[in-house]
C-alpha cells in the first residue's frame, strides 16, 4: 500500500513541538544504554578477555594459610607430568617505615619469584623486567611510596626486621589495572627475603597464591578439576583465569549492573514519554483521521501511514540518540578517570552504532503499540458528535502490557546478564506500578470526596475527573519515575551521611591487628594508655543445625557469605554500642547446654544471612579442632559499622586456649596517628596498624566520585520524567484549552483561569510526589535497614524539595502549554469548535 | 425612551487569509432596546455568527464599535470583559460547550459562584427544577441528550439575571421536537427573567416570534425591522 509522502510531511510539520518531544524520547531513550554497552565492551575487552594477564596464570591457586602439602605435592607431581610451570606469590599488608625509620606507610606487599608474571605485564621505570631488578634485599616501589616517606631510588625503606635498597619503580601492573580498590601502594619483595621480614606469624593475614603456567592453556578446567580435588575444602580455592572473580571485575560488574538499571529505567521513562506524545498528537489529529474514514479511507490505510510517521520519527531519534551516545561516552573518561585501568579504550564502533539503532527500532516499537492501536477506535461520527461515549478498551492495552513487560524483561536480562535478577528487576518494576496505581486511585477517589474552600481549587479537582482523563495515568507515571529516582538520591545521602559526613567523632580510627598473645605488654606500653584488646581466633563455620555450609553457593551472595573465613572472639558482656534483640543473656544459662556444647552470640546481621535464630546449633572449625555451639542470644548494634564488631561471640573459658591473636582498636587526634604507626611498627613490625581515618577519606573520595557518575546517569531519568511530563500535559491539553473557553466566556478573569490551570496541575504534580516520597523513603529505609545495614536518615528536606520543585515544574509546564489561549478571545476557538 | 441595552456603530470584520482579505462583517449599525427579542437572520455564512461573536465582546471588530449597558466594550481586554460576560451576559451555543468535567447543577452554579453569589446552588436547583431536569442534576454532559443540553445552557445563561442573552443557533443540533421545547422554554425565561434576546438563527419559525429582525446578507445589515 502508498505511503503519502506529502500526508506524511504535513502531520510531521503540524505536529509541532510533540513531534519533537517524540524524537527526543526515542534519542534518550537509548542514549545512556548505547553508551554504557560501547563502555561495557572495553571493560571487557580490557579485563575479561585478558583474564591470564588480570590473573597472571592460567590457573590460580588461592589460600588465606599456607597451601596444604598434599596440594603441593600434587602440583609437583603432576607439573612433571604434564610439563607445566608454577611459582607461588604471598600478598599481604604491613606498614612500611623510612630509611630514619620516622614516617611510616601502609603498603601492601608482594612477595614474587623471578619469574613472575606468568602472564600480564609489570612495566618499571627503568624499562627493565621486573625479575632482572628484584633480587634478594631489594624491592621495586611504586612511585607513591616514595613520595610519601620521601625516599628515592637507592635508599632505604623498612619492612618488617629488614631494610631493602629500593631498586626501582613500578609504573604499571597488569594484575592490579585500578588502585583504587587497594587500601596502600605496592611494594615488591623477593619470595627469598619473606622468612627474614618476620612478619608471617600465627594468625597474619596473607594471602598464598600459586600460579601455574600450561603449555596448553585449553587444559585449564580439566587440570583446574584435577586439583580442586585435592584442595582443602574452602580452604584453597583453584580457579581458572577465565572463571576467576577478580575484585575489579566485581567492582566493574557491579557498576555497571547499576548503572544499567538506571539506564533501563531511563528508557522506560523515555517509552512513557514516546507514548504519550505520540497520543497527543494522534488525539489533536482525530478529527482529520475522522474525516479521512469518512471518504473511505481504512484503518489499514491510516496505520500505514502513521505508522511511517512513527517510523521516520523513531528513525530520527535513534540516529540522535546514538550520536548522544557517542557524545556521552566522550565523556567517560572525564566521568570515570582514576577508576579505569589505563589500557580502557574510548572508540565508538560501528556495532554500538547499530546496537543502538537495533534497540531504538524495538523500543519504538512497544512503546507505540497502544497509540497506534487506537487509530482504529477513531469513528468517522465524530466529525459530528465528539461525545461518542466510551468505549470499552478490549484487549489491547493488556496485550501491550505484555508486550512491554517481556520486552523489558529480554532487555534486563540481557543487559545485566542475569535472567533471575532481570525478572525480580521487572516483578518489582510492576508491583512498584501496581502499588502506585492502587494509591493513585484511592487518592483520586479521596479528593473527589474532599471538600474544598475556593471555587478554583474545586474547579480544579473536578477537572481531573473530565471525561477521557489521564489523571490516573499520569500520577501513576509520575509517582514511580519521582519515586525511582528519589530512592536512587536518598540511597546516596544515606550512604554519605553514613560513611562519610558523619563520620563519628569518637569512632575508632587506628585498628591494630595481628597482636601476639606475649606482645601484648608491649604493645599497651608503646601506646601509652589503657587500649581494650580483644581475643581473635581465626574459624570456619561448618554447618548450622546439622546442615552444611555450601561454600560454593555462599560465594554467590552479593552480601557476606558463611563460607569465608571467620574471626570469632570471646568475652563476658556486651560491647558499649550492642543490645540483646533475642535473648535473656549473652549466654544464658549454660549450665542448661548438653555436655560438649559451648554457649555462643550471634549478631543480628549474620544471623539473618545465615537465618540463624535463638538456640540453632552452630558447628566451627577452629584450625582443625571442630567444635559446637548453641545460640543463646542474637546481638544488635546501635552504632555505625565504624566501629569494631565480631558476628561470633564466645563465652570466656571456652576458646581461651585456642591460637588466637589480639585485635585493638583506639581514638587518636587524627594528626597523631601517623607517629604512632610509626611507632608500633617500629617497636612490633609484625602488628598491622590500619588508619581507618584515612581510609574512611579515601573512601569519601571514592564514593562522591561514584555518586557523580551516578548523578550524571540519573539525570537523564531525570529528562525523560520532565519529558513525560510534558507529553502529558500535551496529551491532554485540548481539553484544558476547551475548559479555559468555556470559564472566559462564562465570565472568568484571566486570575482565575490561571489559578484553575496551575491548581490543577500542582494537584497532579502534589499527589504524584507526595505518593513518591512515601515510596521512596519506605524502599529506601528498607534497602538501608536490610541490604546496607546502616542508620537511615529520611533527609525530609530532600523530600520537601521533591514535592515543591515536581509542583513548580508541573504548573509552569501546564501554564506554559496553555496560557496562549488566555489572552486570547474566544471567538476564535469557539468558531473552531462550530466549524468542524 | 430608555437607552439601548446594545449598540454597534459601523461594525465591520475582516479576516487576512494568507494574502486575501475576507470582508465577514460590512459597516453594521444597530440598537437594541431592554426586554427585546431580536434575532439575527440570514443565510449560512451571511455573517451572523460572527456579528453575534463581536456584540457579546467573544470577538473584536476590525473597525466600529460596540456600547453594553452604555459601556463601550470595544477595546476592553480579556479581564475588563470578565465581569461583563458574568454579569450582563449569558450565552447560548448551538454546540452547548457545557463544561465536561462538571454535572448539570455545577454547570449551572458556575457562573453564579464566579460572581461569588451565596445561594448559587439554590438558585441553579431552582432553574433545573424549573426546565424539569431535577432528576439530571448530578449527570455529567456526556450523559444528557441534546435536549437537555441545551435546557441545561439556557439555566446557564440565566443564573446570574443578566441583562442580554446571546443565542447562536440554539436549536442547530436538535430534532424538530426538542428544538421547539427549547425555543418555548427561551422565551418563557426570557419573559420571567425580563431579559433581551438576541438569537442568530435561519428558522422561520423563530424569527416569525421576534421583536426585532436583523437580516443579513453577505456581511450587510440588509433588514432591520420591529415588529408592530
Amino acid at each position: 500500500m502508498m505511503i503519502h509522502y506529502r500526508f506524511l510531511l504535513e502531520e510531521l510539520r503540524y505536529g509541532g513541538k510533540q513531534v519533537l518531544t517524540f524524537v527526543v524520547c526515542v534519542a534518550l531513550s537509548i542514549a545512556t544504554l548505547t553508551a554504557l554497552n560501547s563502555f561495557r565492551r572495553d571493560i571487557h575487552g580490557s579485563l575479561i578477555d585478558e583474564a591470564r594477564a588480570l590473573q597472571g596464570g592460567d590457573i590460580i591457586i588461592h589460600a588465606h594459610q599456607p597451601i596444604s602439602e598434599e596440594l603441593e605435592g600434587t602440583i609437583d607431581t603432576l607439573a612433571q607430568e604434564q610439563d607445566f610451570q608454577q611459582q607461588s606469590t604471598l600478598e599481604f599488608y604491613t606498614v612500611a617505615l623510612s630509611e630514619d625509620k620516622d614516617t611510616s606507610l601502609f603498603s601492601s606487599i608482594k612477595a614474587v619469584e623471578s619469574s613472575y608474571p606468568f602472564f600480564g605485564t609489570i612495566e618499571i621505570a627503568s624499562g627493565r623486567k621486573l625479575g632482572e631488578v628484584l633480587k634478594p634485599g631489594s624491592v621495586v616501589v611504586a612511585q607513591e611510596v616514595l613520595e610519601r616517606l620521601d625516599l628515592a631510588v637507592g635508599g632505604l625503606l623498612n619492612i618488617g626486621d629488614v631494610a631493602f635498597e629500593i631498586a626501582d619503580v613500578v609504573t604499571f601492573e597488569s594484575m592490579r589495572p585500578v588502585s583504587f580498590l587497594t587500601l596502600g601502594p605496592r611494594i615488591f619483595v623477593s619470595m627469598a627475603d619473606v622468612d627474614r621480614l618476620g612478619l608471617l606469624g600465627r594468625g597474619s593475614r596473607v594471602e598464598h597464591e600459586i600460579l601455574i603456567q600450561l603449555a596448553d592453556p585449553a587444559n585449564a578446567d580439566r587440570l583446574s578439576e584435577t586439583l580442586s580435588a585435592v584442595a582443602t575444602p574452602r580452604v584453597e580455592r583453584v580457579e581458572t583465569a577465565k572463571n576467576a572473580r577478580s575484585r575489579v571485575k566485581v567492582f566493574f560488574d557491579n557498576l555497571l549492573f547499576f548503572l544499567s538499571c538506571i539506564s533501563i529505567l531511563t528508557l522506560m521513562l523515555s517509552g512513557i514519554g514516546m507514548q504519550g506524545s505520540l497520543s497527543a498528537i494522534l488525539y489533536q489529529k482525530q478529527n482529520v483521521i475522522a474525516v479521512t474514514k469518512a471518504f473511505g479511507a481504512s484503518n489499514r490505510y491510516l496505520l500505514i501511514q502513521y505508522l511511517a510517521m512513527v517510523s521516520f520519527m523513531g528513525a530520527c531519534g535513534s540516529v540522535i540518540g546514538v550520536i548522544a551516545g557517542y557524545l556521552i561516552k566522550r565523556l567517560f573518561p572525564l566521568l570515570f578517570r582514576d577508576l579505569l585501568p589505563q589500557d580502557v579504550g574510548y572508540a565508538f564502533h560501528p556495532v554500538d552504532a547499530l546496537e543502538g539503532i537495533v534497540l531504538g527500532i524495538f523500543v519504538v516499537t512497544v512503546f507505540t503499540l497502544l497509540p497506534l492501536h487506537r487509530l482504529g477506535a477513531v469513528k468517522p461520527v465524530m466529525i459530528f458528535r465528539h461525545e461518542t461515549g466510551s468505549e470499552k478498551p478490549g484487549a489491547a492495552p493488556l496485550l501491550a502490557g505484555i508486550i512491554c513487560t517481556v520486552f523489558l524483561i529480554l532487555l534486563v536480562v540481557r543487559q545485566i546478564d542475569d535472567l533471575k535478577i532481570g525478572i525480580f528487576f521487572v516483578i518489582g518494576l510492576i508491583l512498584l506500578i501496581g502499588t502506585v496505581a492502587l494509591a493513585a486511585s484511592a487518592s483520586l477517589w479521596l479528593l473527589k470526596r474532599s471538600t474544598l474552600p475556593t471555587l478554583a481549587l474545586r474547579q480544579s479537582a473536578k477537572s481531573l475527573y473530565r471525561p477521557g482523563n489521564a489523571s490516573r495515568s499520569i500520577v501513576i507515571t509520575l509517582t514511580s519515575a519521582i519515586s525511582v529516582l528519589l530512592l536512587i538520591f536518598l540511597l546516596k545521602l544515606n550512604l554519605f551521611a553514613t560513611f562519610i559526613e558523619s563520620y563519628p567523632e569518637n569512632a575508632p580510627n587506628l585498628f591494630c591487628i595481628d597482636i601476639q598473645q606475649d606482645q601484648k605488654d608491649l604493645f599497651q606500653s608503646v601506646v601509652g594508655e589503657e587500649v581494650v584488646m580483644f581475643p581473635v581466633i581465626r574459624a570456619r563455620l561448618l554447618s548450622i543445625n546439622n546442615t552444611m555450609i555450601n561454600a560454593e553457593q555462599e560465594r554467590q551472595r552479593k552480601t557476606d557469605n558463611l563460607g569465608r573465613e571467620f574471626n570469632l572472639t570471646y568475652r563476658e558482656t556486651l560491647l558499649e554500642d550492642e543490645i540483646i534483640s533475642d535473648g535473656n543473656s549473652l549466654f544464658g544459662d549454660s549450665k542448661s547446654l548438653p555436655s560438649g556444647v559451648v554457649a555462643l552470640s550471634v549478631l543480628d546481621s549474620i544471623a539473618e544471612i545465615g537465618e540463624i535464630g535463638l538456640h540453632d546449633r552452630l558447628r566451627f572449625n577452629i584450625q582443625g579442632v571442630e567444635i559446637d555451639a548453641q545460640v543463646t542470644s542474637i546481638r544488635s548494634r546501635t552504632k555505625s559499622r565504624l566501629y569494631p564488631f565480631f558476628y561470633f561471640v564466645f563465652d570466656s573459658g571456652t576458646l581461651e586456649a585456642a591460637p588466637q591473636t589480639f585485635f585493638a582498636a583506639m581514638h587518636l587526634p587524627k594528626s597523631l596517628i601517623p607517629d604512632m604507626i610509626t611507632a608500633i611498627t617500629a617497636q612490633l613490625p609484625n602488628v598491622s596498624t590500619i588508619n581507618v581515618a584515612d581510609m574512611a577519606d579515601r573512601f569519601g573520595q571514592l564514593m562522591k566520585r561514584l555518586s557523580v557518575i551516578v548523578t550524571f546517569f540519573a539525570s537523564f531519568s531525570i529528562m525523560a520524567g520532565c519529558l513525560i511530563l510534558v507529553s502529558t500535559i500535551f496529551a491532554t491539553r485540548l481539553d484544558r484549552i476547551k475548559e479555559t473557553v468555556y470559564y472566559k466566556v462564562l465570565g472568568a478573569d484571566s486570575s482565575i483561569v490561571l489559578r484553575i490551570l496551575s491548581y490543577e496541575h500542582a494537584m497532579l504534580a502534589f499527589l504524584s510526589s507526595l505518593m513518591a516520597v512515601l515510596f521512596a523513603e519506605a524502599a529506601a529505609w528498607l534497602i538501608c535497614r536490610n541490604v546496607f545495614d546502616i542508620a537511615y536518615h529520611p533527609h525530609w528536606h530532600v523530600a520537601a524539595l521533591t514535592v515543591l520543585s515536581s509542583i513548580i515544574l508541573l504548573v509552569l509546564i501546564g501554564l506554559a502549554s496553555s496560557v496562549g489561549i488566555i489572552r486570547q478571545r474566544p471567538a476564535v476557538y469557539l468558531q473552531q469548535q462550530n466549524s468542524v | 425612551m430608555s437607552s439601548p441595552i446594545l449598540k454597534a456603530a459601523h461594525v465591520s470584520k475582516h479576516y487576512n487569509i494568507g494574502e486575501r482579505r475576507a470582508v465577514v462583517l460590512h459597516n453594521v449599525s444597530l440598537e437594541l432596546e431592554p426586554g427585546e427579542f431580536a434575532v439575527i437572520s440570514g443565510a449560512s455564512g451571511s455573517g451572523k455568527t460572527t456579528l453575534l461573536t463581536i456584540l457579546s465582546g467573544l470577538d473584536k471588530p476590525s473597525n466600529g464599535r460596540v456600547w453594553l449597558a452604555d459601556e463601550d466594550i470595544t477595546d476592553l481586554d480579556e479581564n475588563g470583559l470578565a465581569p461583563l460576560r458574568n454579569r450582563l451576559i449569558g450565552f447560548v451555543f448551538q454546540a452547548f460547550h457545557l463544561v465536561p468535567s462538571l454535572t448539570s447543577l455545577e454547570n449551572i452554579m458556575f457562573p453564579a459562584e464566579l460572581n461569588r453569589d451565596p445561594e448559587a446552588s439554590e438558585k441553579a436547583s431552582h432553574l433545573l427544577n424549573r426546565v424539569g431536569l431535577w432528576e439530571q442534576r448530578d449527570n455529567r454532559p456526556e450523559q444528557l441528550s441534546g435536549g437537555e443540553k441545551q435546557r441545561v445552557a439556557i439555566c446557564r445563561a440565566l443564573i446570574n439575571n443578566p441583562r442580554l442573552v446571546f443565542a447562536d443557533e440554539p436549536t442547530g443540533n436538535l430534532d424538530s421536537e426538542n428544538s421547539r421545547e427549547v425555543v418555548e422554554l427561551l422565551l418563557e425565561l426570557q419573559q420571567e427573567f425580563n431579559t433581551t434576546l438576541l438569537l442568530a438563527t435561519h428558522s422561520s419559525a423563530i424569527t416569525d416570534r421576534a421583536d426585532r429582525i436583523l437580516s443579513l446578507h453577505d456581511g450587510r445589515l440588509v433588514k432591520n425591522d420591529i415588529r408592530p
